[in-house]
Parts: structure tokens; C-alpha cells; sequence
């Protein structure tokens, strides 16, 4: 059969099983197996357990679980309500302080954790109640913390570069420092849409200053500088010469739980373990899909649709930003619907040479993708922050949370329409710190 | 819509199968979390090794990426205990009950049968490395069989809860996809 | 026939092109043979092709034999510290009882050769030339197989294990203050913008890796005679071809290198006589220690002259 032809029913499958309900992990197992079987005969599932363990056997994973315990260490405390108090507090000559502050402080929290859902709920927990305690509309108050927990994965760490730095070959630390600055600019976006969006609901009055007295100001320091020396201390094991990203990332995963037990007193072990429950929870399942779609990528190679795409698009003899809204649209719709990391992993090998040949950085792509992700991760049918956010909200209606975060959607699309004609957004400060790219 | 519910667990009822198999998964998954905590210190250890006393680190690179892989597979029965692998349900959200339950237990049973077959030839892998005497090509030189019997263990409880999940659906004790009916 | 060649290279490496040029002779020996190459690991991961080749699941590979030494503990000869000394001497040895009792191991995993190639590769230092042992003690470094860290150490390096692509960031960020690999992963990974000083292997050299393309054994026998006699040709005509790029390689990366700024160091005789005897306590014994019957073909290969 045609490789081409073959890889749009590959295609059809993988829907059709992905949407059964059936995990993802097990769903590409299950269509692996099945086209090896159909096209390659029973030898290659004799090595589906091998491939499996050879996508596994890779230090730079090991950052992963880390990176998921630190931010779940620190989520467990109070720390997020330290975080936007304190620069609520600070920053008293801006109006909306309350809602500049949570997303602010999701963007701090992005800082030590790699995941998106974590720094949700890490701020979301006493975030959201306080800002419609004070009036601002539910809306915003879901939407503000919806969009800015996807923040998790694009300011480093981000467990999602991690996968995208293995799968195509770059440098984490480079990428990390990509999505910094992209971050920040999707930051400010989401606080004057925030800002805009309470003017227009009429209720001036919860943007009114409110004023803290320098006593006030001074006495909550104490509770915010572990998680600036901690960000401080990941950024300079990582670029100062001590240890690599990955090995980074267990420093900083044992300086979070010290901290959590020290300061914010988690001693009892039943709480210890709900942190190492969910952590552990958490990373499994993204290293299953790791393997998983290791044996999925391989069925794909094996059976040269991989290479039969690359070639064909190769052929189309199209505008490199046609190619590009093309690509962009693909993730989009596969990010509504499976997890980051899934998409990262089966689309990669795939959409790298195409971007490449088509004259594109892949660092530069990389803050492409982690932002059309993030807008998966805010939309439905699975929006795992959506979620998140209802899990902390009950009372809030999915529906209204949505509506929401739409308009922090369209402040991403714009960031992905910024970052398209200004790349060096995102390339400016790997390059700065890290020389020139290859 | 989304498989990813927070707090949610396999239900047992008064099942003696079903709670003896969720225990065996919950001690799967400590020994995962034990084995990711264990990891971060040796990793730790090892940055300490090199940073501050510039000695040699032969060891601990290969023992925490066997740990981690260890770490996956044990984790794989207890997550899926938890509901904590990620899935996509919407086929199921749009079928109605009945047809809903047909396309669970074909779904079910058709992931049985492939960690089943990732059980046998994981263990195979396993016996080879361990009738050979395999050893990793490193100065440690780790016995392959260690690191490698992960697999077979980890995907055998994984489909013993897989099992129970059936079961319990069939028992009704719990519910298709973890939906409400 | 189809057959699968599954390697960890890119396309502009010297192994893709032996792959490619056996694919290329064979098919226009019009015998009905095909050889598809999957290269850059886009089948298979580095370590996890000797397997399926050896079970007949993979056609072909070409890879460091070493990869394999766990399994076979004979295979840790091809990567040894001051065995080969440079090309010719590993053409020689290539055509030694040494490489024929090796084949016979391969044998028994149902392996076998079809074209002999060793790469040889030196040393970089981010401070200063490593020449001799002493230039190491102390240093951080990154050594390529388990032989050169098992005498790296015996010489006081620090030993730090990580793959050769963490080379430059480990050495950008002061983890690292010395490595040894190949000449080629000096130059694709760009060591010289790290480094001050770069031992390239030239006339003596102590760094040589035997990376052959292999086939499995029962499946070249099923094949026609006409078959196998493309096969052989090709190999052949391929193995020719790999000498004389391993050797133009390694000048390739000094010119790189000088280009780079970066001082270049010669490897003395008597250097590679004090690296010999550190080895002989270290690796060697140690080789020896855990595979007495490794006895025999270490003396095999140390025959050669
Ligand atoms: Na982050
Ligand atoms: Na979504």
C-alpha cells in the first residue's frame, strides 16, 4: 500500500481509538500493534516492550518527575496567596492590582513548576475566591487563572520543552530560555485584557487603589523569598555550571519539599504523600505516553509513512507561512483534544524536517507549539486547566469559565501572530545567553 | 468531558478480588513514589560528587534512569487505579448507556490483550537478559535483568487492574469510563 | 528482497555513506535485493539495533560493536585504549586471527560483518592539551566507553558520564573541563568553540572505535548467490571507501579546529607509551578480570603488528 495512503487510515485509527475512551497511552499501543501486525507481520511486536524501554532509558527524563514535584510541593501550600498578596501590596499605584497580582503570580509559580494544571491550582485556591470575594466578575476571576496557569509550560521549566527538546534533538536549555520572554509578553496580554475586561463589566470600583501601609508592605517579604531564591538558585545551577537541566531539576525538586516542610510546617506525612501521590500520578502517566508513543513513532518509521510525508510535503512547492497556518491549524485542533505532551511526541517527527526545510528555527517553532498548547489546555473538549479551575470553583459553571477564557485565547493567538513577525522574541535570549544557535 | 478527574479512584465495593487488587497496585505505586524520591536524592548526591568534591560519578546517571524507567512501569497499575491516565471520551459521552457499556468493555478488553502482550515478551526480554547474564556497557556494568524486570511486573499488575476495572463494571460496582449514568 | 538498515546517523556521516553506498551497488547489481536505510535513529535507539539484529528482526546496521559489550564481553576489545595506533595498523588488524575469532563470536549471534570500519577520535581540553596522563588528573571529564574511563580514572580524571551531545553545554556551563570522543562528534557538535586545545588523533593515536555494518547471518545465507555476491562487492568497494574518509576525517576536524583558533597538540611516542602502561594496569586488567577467556584475543590483537 502506499505509505501516504497508509498513513491517513494510521491517521483515521488513531482518532477513532484516541476518542474511544480508551487512555492515550494504551490507545497508541493498541493502533501500533495493530498496523505492525497488519503490514509488518508479528516480528516487530515481539520488540514493542524493547522500544518501550530504549524511549525510557534517557536521563534528560528524569526531570520530568522533578520538575512535576516541585511545583506540586510548593502547590500545596499557601505560598500562591503569599505570592499575589505580596505583589498586590507592592503594587498599589496600579489599578486592578488584584487580578495584575494573580496573574503575576501564576507567571512567579510558572517559575518552579513544569506543569500547567499545578500552577492553576496552586494560585486558583485562594486566588479566585478573593477576587470575586471582591467583585470582579466570574469571569475574569476563572479565565485570569485558567489562562495564566498554562503559563506553567511555556516560562522554564516546562516539562512540555523537555519532551520537544528530546524528541527533535535541541538544547532544554535553550529552549527554556526561549519561552521566558514570550511568557512575560503573554503576561501583560492577559492583564489588560483582565484590566479591560472589569472596566467594561461597570464595576469601576473594584480597579480602585487600595492602599497598604509600608508595615503591611514589608512584613509579607519574608514569605516570598524562598521562591525567589529557589527560581534564583534553579537559574544558576542551570546556567552557572553546576549540573545540567535535568539534574537541575532534582536540586530544586528536594529545595521545594525542604521548604514546604520547613516554612509552610507540611510535616504530616499523610500530606507528604498526597504531594507524592499526585506527583507521582502525574509523571507516570506522561512517561506511559512517552513509551507509548515511542512504539507509535516507530510503527510510523517501520512502515515509512513518516518519511513518505516528509518527502511529499517536501514536493508542495507552497509559501513557507501558508505551510506554517497550516501547521499551526493542525495543532490547534490536536491540542483540543489530547494532552501536550501526546501531540508534542506524535507530531514532532513529522512536523520538524517540514518545518526546517521550509527555513523555520525550531526553537522559535518550539514557543509556537508550547503556545498552542497552552490555548488546548483552555478549551474544550479537553481542557485540562477548565478542569482544574472547576475543581477549585465548583460553584462557577463550566460554561461561564470557558466564555472566560476565550478572550485569553485570542491573547495567545495574537502572541503566536507577534512571535511570527517579531521571532526574536523568543530567540533573542537563548541566543544572548547561549551564543548563536548552530 | 475530560478523563483526568482529581480525587477519583477505582471503586472496590465489598469485592475481595477488586480490593485485593487495588492493594497490590497501591503497593506498586509506593514503591514508584519511593523510587522517584530515592532517585531525586541520588541525583543530588551525585551533582554534590562532582560540583563540590570533583570527584568521579560512575554510578549514578545509569541507576536513576533505571529507577525512573522502574519508577513508570510500577506507577502504571496505581495510576490506573487513580484514573490517572489521561483519556479522551467523547464517543463514549455521545453514545447512550447501553451501547456506552459495549464500547467500554471492547475498549477494556482490547487493552487487556495488548499489555498482555507486552506482559510476554517484556518477560522474555527479561529471560534472555537474565539466562545470558547481560550487563549494561558501562563501568557499573548493571545486570540487565534488574533494570529490565520492571517491565513485566509493572505491565502484569498494570493489566490485573485492568481486569478489576472490567470486573467492577460488570459487578456494577462502578460505572463505564467513570461516567455518570 | 527488502532489507532494513537501521543506523543512528545523520545523513552527511561517513557510516550513512558506507550504508548508502553498499544500498547504491546492490540495487544497481539488479539482483532483486533492496536495501532501505533508516538513519538518524528514526527506527531504532543507538543502543537498542545490536538485538533485533542478532533475532533477524532487523536487517542491518552499522554501529560501535562496543555498544554490544555487555552481552558479549569480547566486543569491549574494539573500544580498548592504545590497541589500534592509527588507520593502517587498524586495516591491519581488521585482517588479523583477532578479527577472525571476533567473527566467530559474532557468529554465534547469528551476526555477521560485512564491512570492517574503525573512526578514531582524541582529546579536548577547555583549559589546557592533553597529552599525556598527567594533564588529566584533576580534570572533569567525559570519556567515550568504559575502557578510556576505566583508565581515565587510573590517570586521577574525574569521570562524569554523559552523552557526547551534552558535551558543549556541559563545557559552555563549567561542568566539564575535558573530553574524549570521536573526530567527528568534535566537529558536529562544535567542541571547538568550548575548548583551547584539541589532540587530534594523527600518526599515534589512542582512541579507535570499531564500528562496522552488520548483517544478520541466517538472512545473508537465505539470500541467492547472486545476492550474496552483490552483497560482498559492495561491501568491499564500501570498506575501501571508509578507510580513506576515517582518515580524511580526522584531518578534516584539525583543520576545523585551527580555523576555530583553538591550539592543536601532538600525542608524542612516549605519551602514548605512559597512556599504554596506565592502561595495561587499568583497562586491560581489568578486562581481563572480569572475562579471563578475553585473555587469548587480547593477546591476539596485541600480535598485530
Ligand atoms: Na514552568
Ligand atoms: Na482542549
Amino acid at each position: 500500500m502506499d505509505p501516504l495512503l497508509l498513513g491517513l487510515l494510521v491517521a483515521f485509527f488513531t482518532i477513532f481509538v484516541l476518542f474511544s475512551g480508551v487512555s492515550v497511552a494504551t490507545g497508541l499501543l493498541i493502533v501500533s500493534a495493530g498496523f505492525l501486525i497488519a503490514f509488518d507481520g508479528m516480528r516487530s511486536l515481539e520488540l514493542m516492550p524493547e522500544i518501550m524501554f530504549g524511549k525510557l532509558n534517557n536521563f534528560a527524563l528524569l526531570s520530568i518527575p522533578m520538575f512535576i514535584i516541585m511545583g506540586a510541593a510548593i502547590a500545596s501550600t499557601r505560598a500562591g496567596a503569599d505570592l499575589y498578596e505580596a505583589l498586590e501590596r507592592w503594587l498599589t499605584r496600579v489599578p486592578g492590582g488584584l487580578v495584575i497580582s494573580n496573574l503575576g503570580a501564576c507567571a512567579l509559580f510558572s517559575a518552579m513548576s513544569g506543569s500547567s494544571p499545578a500552577t492553576c491550582a496552586a494560585i486558583g485556591k485562594m486566588g479566585i475566591p478573593e477576587m470575586r470575594k471582591r467583585g470582579y466578575p466570574d469571569e475574569v476571576a476563572s479565565g485570569s487563572i485558567a489562562a495564566g496557569g498554562t503559563l506553567g509550560i511555556l516560562i522554564p521549566p516546562s516539562v512540555t520543552m523537555i519532551v520537544y527538546g528530546i524528541a527533535t534533538e535541541t538544547s532544554i536549555g535553550r529552549l527554556f530560555l526561549a519561552g521566558v520572554l514570550p511568557g512575560l509578553m503573554l503576561v501583560a496580554l492577559f492583564m489588560a485584557w483582565s484590566l479591560y475586561s472589569t472596566a467594561r463589566s461597570g464595576n469601576m470600583q473594584v480597579l480602585a487603589k487600595v492602599s497598604y501601609t509600608w508595615k503591611e508592605k514589608f512584613e509579607i517579604l519574608p514569605r516570598v523569598t524562598p521562591f525567589i531564591l529557589i527560581i534564583f538558585g534553579v537559574l544558576y545551577a542551570m546556567y552557572g555550571g553546576v549540573a545540567t537541566p535535568s539534574e537541575t531539576a532534582a536540586v530544586g525538586a528536594l529545595l521545594c519539599l525542604v521548604i514546604a516542610m520547613i516554612i509552610y510546617k507540611l510535616w504530616n506525612p499523610k500530606d507528604l504523600w498526597v504531594v507524592l501521590r499526585d506527583s507521582t500520578k502525574e509523571s507516570v502517566m506522561i512517561l506511559f505516553i512517552i513509551g507509548a508513543a515511542g512504539v507509535f513513532s516507530f510503527m510510523l518509521s517501520s512502515l515509512f509513512i513518516t518519511q513518505s510525508i516528509a518527502a511529499w510535503i517536501g514536493t508542495l512547492d507552497v509559501n513557507p507561512w501558508v505551510l506554517m497556518l497550516a501547521v499551526n491549524i493542525f495543532l490547534l485542533i490536536a491540542g483540543f483534544f489530547l494532552p501536550p505532551v501526546a501531540v508534542i511526541l506524535m507530531a514532532a517527527p513529522i512536523l520538524l524536517p517540514i518545518i526546517t526545510t521550509a527555513g523555520f528555527d525550531p526553537i522559535w517553532f518550539a514557543v509556537i507549539l508550547t503556545i498552542n498548547m497552552e490555548i488546548g489546555l483552555i478549551s474544550p473538549p479537553v481542557g485540562l486547566n477548565l478542569y482544574v479551575i472547576n475543581g477549585i470553583a465548583p460553584d462557577i459553571k463550566l460554561k461561564t469559565i470557558l466564555m472566560g477564557s476565550l478572550p485569553y485565547v485570542a491573547c495567545m493567538v495574537i502572541a503566536i501572530l507577534l512571535l511570527c513577525f517579531f521571532p526574536g522574541i523568543a530567540t533573542w535570549l537563548p541566543d544572548y545567553v547561549m551564543g548563536p544557535a548552530v | 468531558m475530560s478523563g483526568q478527574t482529581t480525587g477519583a479512584s477505582a471503586r472496590t465495593g465489598d469485592n475481595p478480588f477488586l480490593k485485593g487488587v487495588a492493594f497490590l497496585s497501591l503497593l506498586s505505586g509506593w514503591t514508584a513514589a519511593t523510587l522517584i524520591v530515592v532517585s531525586v536524592m541520588i541525583t543530588c548526591q551525585m551533582i554534590f560528587v562532582r560540583f563540590v568534591l570533583n570527584q568521579s560519578t560512575i554510578w549514578q546517571t545509569e541507576a536513576v534512569v533505571y529507577m525512573m524507567i522502574a519508577a513508570t512501569m510500577l506507577g502504571l497499575p496505581y495510576v490506573q487505579y487513580l484514573r490517572g491516565h489521561v483519556n479522551v471520551d467523547l464517543i463514549p459521552l455521545a453514545l447512550p448507556p447501553r451501547l456506552r457499556k459495549a464500547l467500554f468493555f471492547v475498549t477494556m478488553l482490547t487493552g487487556i490483550a495488548i499489555i498482555c502482550v507486552m506482559t510476554f515478551y517484556s518477560y522474555e526480554y527479561w529471560h534472555i537478559a537474565w539466562e545470558r547474564n547481560w550487563r549494561s556497557d558501562t563501568v557499573w556494568g548493571v545486570r540487565l535483568w534488574i533494570p529490565y524486570l520492571a517491565l513485566p511486573i509493572g505491565f502484569a499488575l498494570f493489566v490485573l487492574q485492568m481486569i478489576a476495572d472490567t470486573v467492577a463494571v460488570a459487578i456494577g460496582v462502578d460505572t463505564p469510563f467513570g461516567l455518570e449514568e | 528482497t527488502e532489507l532494513r538498515l537501521s543506523h543512528q546517523w545523520s545523513t552527511k556521516d561517513i557510516r550513512h555513506q558506507v550504508a548508502q553506498i553498499v544500498a547504491d551497488e546492490v540495487a544497481a547489481a539488479d539482483v532483486d535485493l533492496e536495501i532501505t536505510i533508516f538513519p538518524s535513529k528514526s527506527l531504532f535507539a543507538p543502543r537498542e539495533q545490536y538485538n533485533p539484529v542478532s533475532r533477524g528482526q532487523l536487517d542491518m546496521t552499522v554501529l560501535p560493536l562496543s555498544y554490544a559489550g555487555g552481552q558479549q564481553p569480547a566486543y569491549n576489545l574494539t573500544l580498548m585504549p592504545g590497541l589500534v595506533r592509527n588507520h593502517d595498523h587498524a586495516a591491519r588488524l581488521v585482517d588479523s586471527p583477532f578479527m577472525d575469532s571476533l567473527e566467530e563470536i559474532m557468529a554465534e549471534d547469528d551476526v555477521k560483518v560485512l564491512v570492517h570500519g574503525y573512526l578514531a577520535g582524541g582529546f579536548a581540553g577547555v583549559d589546557k592539551c592533553i597529552t599525556s596522563p598527567d594533564d588529566i588528573q584533576g580534570l572533569q571529564t567525559r570519556a567515550a566507553g568504559r575502557a578510556f574511563e576505566q583508565m581515565l580514572a587510573g590517570a586521577g580524571a574525574s569521570i562524569t558520564s554523559m552523552a557526547s551531545s551534552e558535551i558543549y553545554n556541559g563545557m559552555q556551563t563549567g561542568v566539564l573541563q575535558a573530553a574524549n570522543t570521536s573526530s567527528s562528534s568534535f566537529v558536529s557538535y562544535r567542541i571547538y568553540e568550548q575548548v583551547k586545545c584539541y589532540t587530534p588523533a594523527s600518526e599515534t593515536a589512542l582512541w579507535f572505535m570499531y564500528q562496522p555494518l552488520l548483517m544478520n547471518l541466517t538472512t545473508f545465507n537465505d539470500l541467492s548467490p547472486a545476492q550474496q555476491e552483490a552483497l560482498t562487492a559492495a561491501a568491499a568497494k564500501a570498506e575501501a571507501f571508509y578507510l580513506e574518509q576515517a582518515k580524511a576525517e580526522d584531518a578534516a576536524s584539525v583543520e576545523t579546529f585551527k580555523a576555530a583558533g583553538v591550539e592543536i597538540a601532538e600525542m608524542t611516542q612516549d605519551d602514548f607509551d605512559k597512556w599504554r602502561a596506565l592502561a595495561m594496569e587499568t583497562s586491560y586488567a581489568e578486562f581481563v578480570a572480569g572475562y579471563p577467556a578475553g585473555q587469548d584475543l587480547l593477546d591476539k590483537a596485541l600480535a598485530v603488528e
